[in-house]
């Protein structure tokens, strides 16, 4: 008896050192964990989510989350709202607000809270809707708690589970707890859960404690990629009253295309006349689809509207004939069905769209957080071509910058399938820099100044041509801050869609470009393409870091020296290499009393360690070095 | 040349006249086929046409009811138009009298396709209607088939038993060819009207007035404006909120007149009245005399302070450690002083009336001044939607201080920048009240001290020393006094080239009484350029100006610093080890319109070492645009002196 008596003893003490039980400390600030405190703009106190699943069409997640809030930008971390919709209904929301003394100085019912639509920026109309209150805090430190109960009628969409949802944000305890009543199980997947104070308590139960705080660092993946996540998900779910299928990526894209696609493309007769003649006397499907394209992009814009099982779902063909808008998925919905009229297959593809690359995850299988986006995939030899339906003035098959290189599920009428999109190396992605440049004898420069960009690089300077002239003026001078007092004298450019090439040509001039010194000139040669951005200083680095995309800078410019002036000194040039890409500039004098400057540069994508990013800013230290070089003139 | 003016006029509006035709669904041919704007060629699309009437109409249940009728053309030349396709209506709900309602929504788009003029209605799919929040519905809808060169025409109606008027606005993004506005308000209700006196384009207003016997005799009074060729507004930095300078009128009810044509109700005709009326409101007046619930904590507080400033002082502390502001801007109490006091919460007024009302109670001479923020404009007639401010004065004899408690940096007479606008009224106890200046005039101050040492590797180091004053400590502090040390660095270091930076120490970060001071050592690797035996740098290194934010070749409306202000910087160089000076950059001393702006540069050599003083004055801080182009390039040449290099020679 008296050792069964000590064994429970110990293990009673075991488990009140060990577990957490929520007591009135959590109310308090005083009680804080000192540990959790450093970089925190708050502190997540005690946070419950418990998940009742009753049936497919009947789950209700109750919610209770106890923040202790530092400053302004902890506010946010308090997360004391709850979005409605048509198939969800809040039944219960309340907040209470404690001073850092743990005394309860506010209590916030239902009936105070505000009632608004949560339509975002993009979004013409939506019912999806947020129940909220704006809360003015008194004194830092304070500590609120939000308590919630909210019914679904869907089971396609079951939150993660990140107890760090926030950078500067540590977490003292924070639970996920499943009541399954179904007969059938969830499935699961964890990330980033190594070396964490995350217990699986039981197969429907985890548990963290004492979780540090992320800060945010540059180049940094984003957080829901970094921080402990836990995806859940059902083979089986309903939506919006639909019965849907998850299994793997194949019978989620074929239950898909049954459910959600197939009646969608239905055209009017005068519009299928319309597309036939379109492609009238054209045989190969790749022409045919860029004269469709060519039409869709003519013919129609992006307007979203999001309702009911509109989240999902296409707006029909027809609807999208008849008033020539809608969102992605109308659009590309749309010019499939013309696609397909003209015997040109293609399939619908549902991806994460992002100028940061994020896949979809190939072993997972679920709806949330999977895909924000949806473009079209036509079938070439053993590939595919993009096409982005909701731009009016992309290149066909471009989709550097938003949907290039990742993984995505294009679904087919026998299933869906995980496809990777495609990549832009360095040399598909580049910007020529040519110039030739007169000096004057006051310092003073004119300059032809050419630009040619492709891939990624193309992506970032197209559109210059539809800005008015005012506007493309301010551009220039902005893209040329290194230059003082710039008059723009002709801007030239040409769009070339077809072989995807952006060409700016641009007369110049500039008074007193090189610096006057007794009678010497100094001047930097490097005037058109200068780096002058250092990635910032961590003292300690602690994420690892990401280059998206490579590209490469290629410049050559020849600058005319004024007659009655020689170079007195400058250097030869300088190479750099790196694992994170190259640089290289020349300087050589040629006859004529003129000078070529030459430069390239190199940048590799890749995922790094954090260990390498001493070296990383180092590399690009040197470059906004040496792009400073100069030339010292003198008079003769 | 007035001939030949004259005759341009006419060709052009002749032009006109020929192809338009304004009535619902006449649009031409021509329309459609225009590619570009004729005057503003560069413009993505173009109202042809606008008319806004606004009426009112008798009824027997809820008396007379407002109606605004829309009725707009416009085209699209090309993809970044398309916006102008949808168009969102926010409009009030809640209470039934006051709701605003839309009917009667028509819209057309119009493509030319193949010579043929093609129209598709606006159908239900596109029309949405949106409960925003508990006071807002919005009614948007988005037009049909839209491509480049479309033409798109609507129109619709906005009824509600409110007599407020909505801002008549005269000038869009996009230029306005055709402009027709109509008021018509029955002569029971008296409006002044008020234009926007910031903008650059004024439209002609008519006024006249009819006689009509439906439903009973009464008369009314017509305010309208034809106008054509509106240009488009169009932003440009430093200029503050372009709406400010969007051409607009405003109408504030003044009077209501009975039966008899005698006044029933008189609102605002003097700011003298306009000062009254808001001073009788329970909410704004009627607060001052609330002291009960802060008596004693007043009392203790105060009681060993003698001195009139000192108490405000104190006060405006504890209001702000009492009470948070809750970001609404307001001249009337939102919950009243005492229940913000209560609950540490309020507006703008719930706020700087508490502080008024405070030292009332102590018999200090405190009154509520109304303000009209950057935001709002600047009203010249005498309106009470003119003010949508209030902070707090408090007079000594002759001198008098400024207090607005809402924002924890804010000081005695150093008010936050919304609040610096124009000028402000003052009410004094009896409901009388006067104008007083809130500008700042003393100028602020920030000086710099930058101590260089250049090593044997040619990189630099030294010490950065700060002071600032006045609304150049208010910045610092608003940036920077609630981040942390570490943020605070990277913020220093960002876009500095190679500058690490150390010990930084921040002096008197929420001690608002006293200047700022920051100092910090650095370390510059890329700062000194070893070109053949030469070393050259420029001698404020990381702290030079490196652009002319000026750009635009001309600007429509002024540059505005808000403040006058003095950036002064005090460099002392030590040359290195072995090197002597072979040139240095010329003194000079810029001037811009009398004095209005000043620049000195003025290096001195000394031994081993260099003594550089520059100077930046901002004397008057509005620069006209007439003036602006003479400012640009004094702008400009401060840029290009700062770039001036030090040249050192191997000796």
């Amino acid at each position: 008896m008296p050792n069964i008596k000590s064994t429970l003893s110990i293990f009673l003490v075991f488990l009140s050192f060990y577990s957490f039980s929520q007591t009135e400390d959590v109310y308090s600030s005083l009680f804080v964990p000192e540990e959790l405190k450093t970089k925190a703009n708050a502190v997540v106190r005690y946070v419950t989510r418990q998940i009742i699943i009753n049936d497919y069409d009947d789950m209700v997640i109750r919610r209770k989350r106890i923040v202790t809030v530092y400053n302004k930008e902890g506010v946010r971390h308090a997360k004391a709202y709850e979005h409605y919709s048509e198939d969800t209904k809040i039944k219960n929301i309340e907040i209470k607000v404690f001073d850092s003394t743990g005394e309860e100085i506010k209590k916030i019912r239902k009936k105070d809270f505000t009632d608004a639509s949560a339509v975002n920026g993009g979004t013409l109309y939506s019912d999806n809707r947020v129940l909220y209150y704006d809360y003015t805090p008194l004194n830092f430190p304070f500590t609120i708690e939000f308590k919630s109960e909210v019914h679904h009628e869907s089971t396609s969409y079951l939150p993660h589970w990140m107890p760090i949802d926030g950078y500067y944000l540590s977490v003292q305890f924070s639970e996920l707890k499943i009541e399954n009543n179904l007969g059938e199980e969830l499935r699961f997947k964890e990330q980033n859960f190594d070396d964490l104070n995350i217990e699986k308590v039981s197969k429907y139960h985890f548990k963290a404690e004492k979780l540090a705080s992320i800060e945010y660092e540059a180049y940094s993946p984003k957080l829901s990629l970094i921080a402990p996540r836990l995806s859940y998900a059902l083979d089986k779910f309903m939506i919006n009253g639909v019965e849907g299928r998850n299994g793997d990526w194949k019978n989620q894209g074929k239950w898909m295309y049954e459910k959600m696609l197939k009646d969608k493309l239905v055209l009017s007769e005068q519009t299928k006349e319309l597309a036939v003649n379109l492609v009238k006397g054209v045989k190969n499907p790749i022409e045919k689809a860029q004269l469709i394209y060519n039409y869709v992009q003519q013919n129609t814009r992006y307007i979203s509207v999001q309702e009911g099982i509109g989240g999902m779902q296409p707006i029909d063909a027809l609807t999208v004939d008849e008033v020539k808008y809608g969102d992605c998925k109308g659009l590309s919905n749309y010019t499939k069905a013309l696609l397909a009229h003209v015997g040109v297959e293609s399939y619908y593809t549902r991806l994460f769209a992002s100028s940061k690359l994020q896949d979809v995850d190939k072993d997972f299988v679920s709806f949330q957080g999977q895909t924000n986006h949806v473009i079209l995939a036509i079938p070439n030899n053993n590939d595919y071509i993009w096409l982005e339906c909701t731009s009016q003035t992309n290149p066909f098959g471009f989709t550097a910058g938003f949907t290039d290189d990742r993984d995505v599920l294009v679904v087919k009428p026998e299933g869906g399938e995980i496809v990777h999109t495609k990549v832009y190396e360095a040399d598909d992605s580049v910007q020529k820099t040519t110039a030739e440049i007169a000096l004057d004898i006051t310092g003073s420069f004119i300059a032809d100044v050419n630009i040619i960009t492709t891939g990624y690089q193309y992506n970032l300077h197209q559109g210059i041509e539809n800005e008015t002239d005012r506007d493309q003026q301010l551009h220039y001078k902005e893209y040329w801050d290194n230059i003082n007092d710039i008059t723009i004298d002709d801007i030239t450019i040409v769009n070339d869609k077809e072989q995807v090439v952006y060409n700016e040509s641009i007369k110049l001039s500039s008074t007193n470009y090189a610096s006057k010194s007794g009678n010497r000139f100094i001047l930097q040669p490097n005037m058109f393409n200068k780096v002058t951005q250092i990635p910032p200083r961590y003292p300690e680095r602690k994420l690892g870091f990401k280059i998206d995309r490579s590209f490469k800078d290629a410049d050559e410019f020849m600058i005319q020296i004024p007659e009655g002036f020689k170079i007195e000194a400058m250097t030869e040039g300088k190479e750099l290499n790196t694992k994170f890409g190259t640089y290289k500039f020349k300087l050589e004098t040629l006859e004529d009393n003129k000078i070529k400057y030459t430069r390239t540069y190199i940048l590799n994508k890749g995922n790094y360690q954090k260990e390498d990013y001493k070296a990383f800013r180092d590399f690009r230290k040197k470059i906004v070095k040496n792009d400073k070089t100069k030339i010292v003139l003198i008079k003769v | 040349m007035k001939h030949l003016f004259f005759i341009i006029i006419t060709v052009v509006s002749l032009n006109q006249v020929i192809s338009q035709n304004f009535k619902f669904g006449k649009v031409s041919k021509e329309e459609l086929q225009e590619k570009f704007h004729p005057i503003d060629s560069s413009a993505s699309a173009a109202v042809l046409y606008r008319h806004e009437s606004i009426s009112f109409y008798f009824t027997e249940s809820d008396g007379f009811m407002q109606q605004r009728e829309i009725h707009e053309r416009i085209k699209v030349y090309n993809k970044d138009g398309f916006d102008w396709a949808t168009k969102k209506e926010y409009l009030y709900q809640g209470s039934s009298r006051f709701e605003e309602n839309m009917s009667g929504l028509k819209g057309v788009t119009f493509n030319y396709v193949d010579g043929k003029i093609i129209k598709d209605k606006l159908s239900s799919e596109g029309k949405f209607n949106e409960d925003y929040n508990e006071y807002t519905k919005i009614n948007s809808f988005t037009m049909p088939n839209i491509k480049e060169g479309s033409v798109i025409e609507y129109k619709y109606k906005i009824t509600t038993g409110s007599l407020g008027i909505d801002d008549i606005i005269f000038q869009y993004r996009i230029p306005i060819n055709k402009l027709d506005v109509k008021i018509a308000t029955p002569e029971y209700y008296v409006y002044k009207k008020q234009m926007n006196l910031k903008a650059s384009y004024y439209p002609k207003i008519k006024e006249s007035a009819k006689n009509l016997t439906v439903p009973f005799k009464y008369i009314v009074n017509i305010i309208s404006a034809e106008e054509t060729d509106v240009p488009a507004l169009r932003a440009e930095a430093y200029a503050g909120n372009i709406n400010n300078y969007r051409s607009k009128m405003a109408l504030e009810l003044s009077a209501i007149l009975n039966t008899y044509k005698v006044v029933e109700k008189s609102f605002s005709s003097s700011w003298e009245e306009v000062t009254k009326t808001i001073y009788k409101s329970d909410n704004f007046g009627g607060q001052l005399s609330r002291s009960n619930f802060y008596k004693d904590d007043i009392n203790t507080l105060l009681s060993s302070v003698t001195d009139d400033f000192q108490k405000a002082f104190l006060v405006e502390n504890l209001v702000k450690s009492k009470v948070k502001w809750n970001g609404n801007y307001s001249k009337y109490t939102q919950k009243g002083i005492r229940s913000a006091y209560k609950e540490g919460v309020g507006n703008v007024a719930d706020i700087n009336l508490l502080v008024t009302s405070m030292l009332r109670s102590q018999g200090i001479k405190a009154y509520p001044v109304l303000i009209s923020t950057r935001n709002n404009g600047i009203p010249l007639f005498p309106t009470r939607e003119g003010f949508n401010y209030v902070i707090c004065m408090v007079k000594k004899g002759e001198s008098y201080m400024l207090i607005d408690a809402t924002e924890p940096f804010s000081t005695n007479n150093v008010l936050p920048e919304r609040v610096l606008n124009w000028r402000g009224r003052v009410i004094t106890e009896d409901g009388n009240s006067q104008w007083i200046n809130i500008m700042s005039q003393a100028k602020s101050l920030e000086s710099t001290r930058l101590n260089v040492k250049i090593n044997d590797d040619f990189s630099v180091s030294g010490k950065v020393s700060k002071s600032l004053n006045s609304y150049s400590a208010l910045r610092y502090r608003n940036k920077y006094a609630l981040t942390t040390e570490e943020d605070h660095i990277k913020a220093l270091e960002s876009d500095k080239g190679d500058l690490e930076i150390a010990e930084l120490n921040f002096e008197n970060k929420k001690d608002i009484t006293e200047p700022v001071k920051v100092s910090y050592e650095y370390e510059l690797s890329d700062g000194v350029d070893e070109v053949g035996d030469k070393l050259y740098f420029s001698p404020l290194l990381f702290l030079a100006l490196k652009e002319n934010p000026f750009k635009l070749e001309e600007r429509q409306y002024p540059i505005d610093f808000i403040m006058p202000y003095e950036d002064k910087y005090l460099i002392n160089i030590m040359l290195p080890e072995g090197y002597n000076v072979e040139s240095l950059p010329e003194n000079e001393i810029m001037e811009f319109k009398d004095g209005d702006a000043k620049f000195q540069y003025i290096l001195r050599e000394n031994g081993r070492y260099l003594q550089l003083k520059v100077n930046l004055d901002i004397n008057n801080p509005i620069i006209g645009s007439l003036d602006y182009k003479v400012f640009k390039s004094f702008f400009s040449s401060l840029v290009e002196k700062q770039a001036e290099q030090i040249v050192l020679t191997k000796a």
